[in-house]
């Protein structure tokens, strides 16, 4: 006759109930912090892949970078450049105002990370130059 | 033959087990018991209502669902269980009804604990055996009249002996007293207990899901790592970030600033002679400006609240703006 009281079965369903609510409540919690964590690391991973690919893709700046030097205006400003494992250097004595003004606008209408940009009036048509873009 | 040789067997083990403990014969009038090991029970007739009944039905369960209506009118008000087993001749029953709460303050009253108690059987499926009137006490005798056991004062009869329960074999015909029965409305305590159930089923099932989910989140998060080529933890991922950010403002700054200077409505006179981006600042030279009148070149910096800072050496003015 050692039977367990009903109303002790039935505490203990509800401290069963009670603890799976809580477990669920965490479960929850953890899944809004799961979902937000990810939401991060999407719009992370996006940005960064972003200005990944604008700022330090080094094949495809060099690229771009040789197909705009290799421009036909550029040939009589006697530029003189070397690429550099993550950088590219540009100089010239003396350039005229239009090669200057198609380099320039070359350059600075694309995401490039000018390092160092040096421009000297010579004259009314003659500048010198001095860049360095890094990768 | 084999099926006998088991269940001798088996009446042999019954036995066994039945030895083991010891059986008391409890009454309204027994004296208080000293008992601190584990007992059986057998029920005084005073302690129970019984008849014998033949009805057209064959199986027990059939019986039991009739059992508050055969005993409706019979018995005093109270709250009853009903228990019944099959007497020896076919479609006859011995049907019993009894108070559990009774049962249960009388075991009280004769200081057992119920937790001691092993089972508890009537005193009709245990001894309606006897073949004479058996004393139980000075003032009682156990008797058996048309099969049935009933309790008869002593001096009526001539006993045999006193009852002997030592050597008692008892039958399968246990009885379960509903101890909190009269606490609680045990129909009410199932269904609230099945509901109970349900709905911790209905958690853990949710609980189940929600871990699913986690898991598919984690799983995407790590494709995500995958494709985009990501650095282990978020921290390095975030500081490159930054890093790139950093780059990101200060070239959009570079091309911004350089655009308000190159917008600059000069006069006739002015012009732009040097240009020097650095990692922090540009510097631009304008050549031929007027100390006192440059409103029209740093109009523009002043109204987007850029920060900046003029020198003025011989017939050049000298910008500096902060990067």
């Amino acid at each position: 006759m050692n039977r367990i009281n009903p109303l002790y079965i039935v505490v203990l369903l509800v401290l069963i109930l009670l603890f799976s609510m809580f477990k669920l409540n965490n479960a929850k919690d953890d899944l809004k912090e799961v979902k937000k964590s990810y939401e991060i690391v999407n719009n992370l991973s996006t940005k960064l892949k972003d200005l990944k690919g604008a700022y330090s893709d080094k094949k495809k700046i060099e690229k771009s970078l040789k197909n705009i030097l290799s421009n036909k205006i550029l040939k009589n400003s006697s530029l003189e450049y070397t690429f550099k494992k993550s950088s590219l250097k540009i100089y010239t004595k003396k350039m005229d105002i239009n090669s200057l003004n198609f380099l320039m606008s070359k350059i600075l209408n694309n995401n490039y990370n000018i390092n160092i940009l040096q421009i000297k009036s010579l004259s009314d048509t003659k500048a010198s130059l001095k860049m360095e873009i890094k990768w | 033959m084999s099926i006998i040789l088991k269940v001798k067997k088996d009446l042999i083990l019954v036995m066994k087990f039945n030895n083991k403990y010891k059986t008391i014969f409890l009454d309204l009038n027994s004296d208080s018991f000293e008992i601190k090991e584990k007992i059986n029970i057998i029920l005084s007739p005073a302690l129970y209502w019984v008849k014998k009944i033949k009805l057209p039905v064959s199986s027990i369960r059939d019986v039991k669902k009739l059992l508050p209506s055969i005993f409706e009118d019979t018995l005093p008000d109270g709250e009853y269980s009903y228990s019944v087993y099959k007497a020896n001749t076919e479609s006859e029953f011995f049907i019993f009804a009894y108070e559990d709460k009774k049962i249960l303050k009388v075991i009280e009253e004769k200081n057992i604990s119920i937790l001691n108690v092993i089972g508890i059987y009537f005193a009709q499926s245990e001894l309606s055996n006897i073949d004479s009137a058996m004393k139980i006490d000075e003032k009682q005798s156990l008797y058996v009249k048309d099969e049935i056991v009933i309790l008869v004062p002593c001096c009526w009869l001539e006993e045999k002996g006193e009852l002997n329960l030592d050597l008692l074999t008892l039958s399968k015909n246990k009885i379960n007293i509903e101890q909190f029965a009269h606490i609680i409305d045990m129909k009410s305590l199932y269904k609230f207990s099945i509901a109970l159930v349900l709905l911790i089923i209905l958690v853990f099932t949710e609980l189940f899901i929600t871990l699913q989910k986690i898991q598919n989140v984690y799983d995407l998060k790590e494709v995500v790592f995958e494709k985009y080529n990501l650095k282990p933890t978020i921290f390095q991922n975030k500081s490159m970030l930054k890093k790139y950010t950093k780059i990101d403002e200060k070239q959009i700054k570079i091309r911004e600033y350089l655009s308000y200077i190159l917008t600059i409505k000069l006069k006739e006179n002015e012009k732009i002679t040097f240009i020097n981006v650095t990692n922090k600042k540009i510097i631009v030279h304008f050549n031929g400006v007027d100390s006192k009148k440059t409103n029209h070149i740093i109009l523009k910096f002043k109204k987007n609240t850029i920060k900046f800072n003029l020198k003025f050496k011989n017939n050049t003015m000298q910008m500096e703006i902060l990067l």
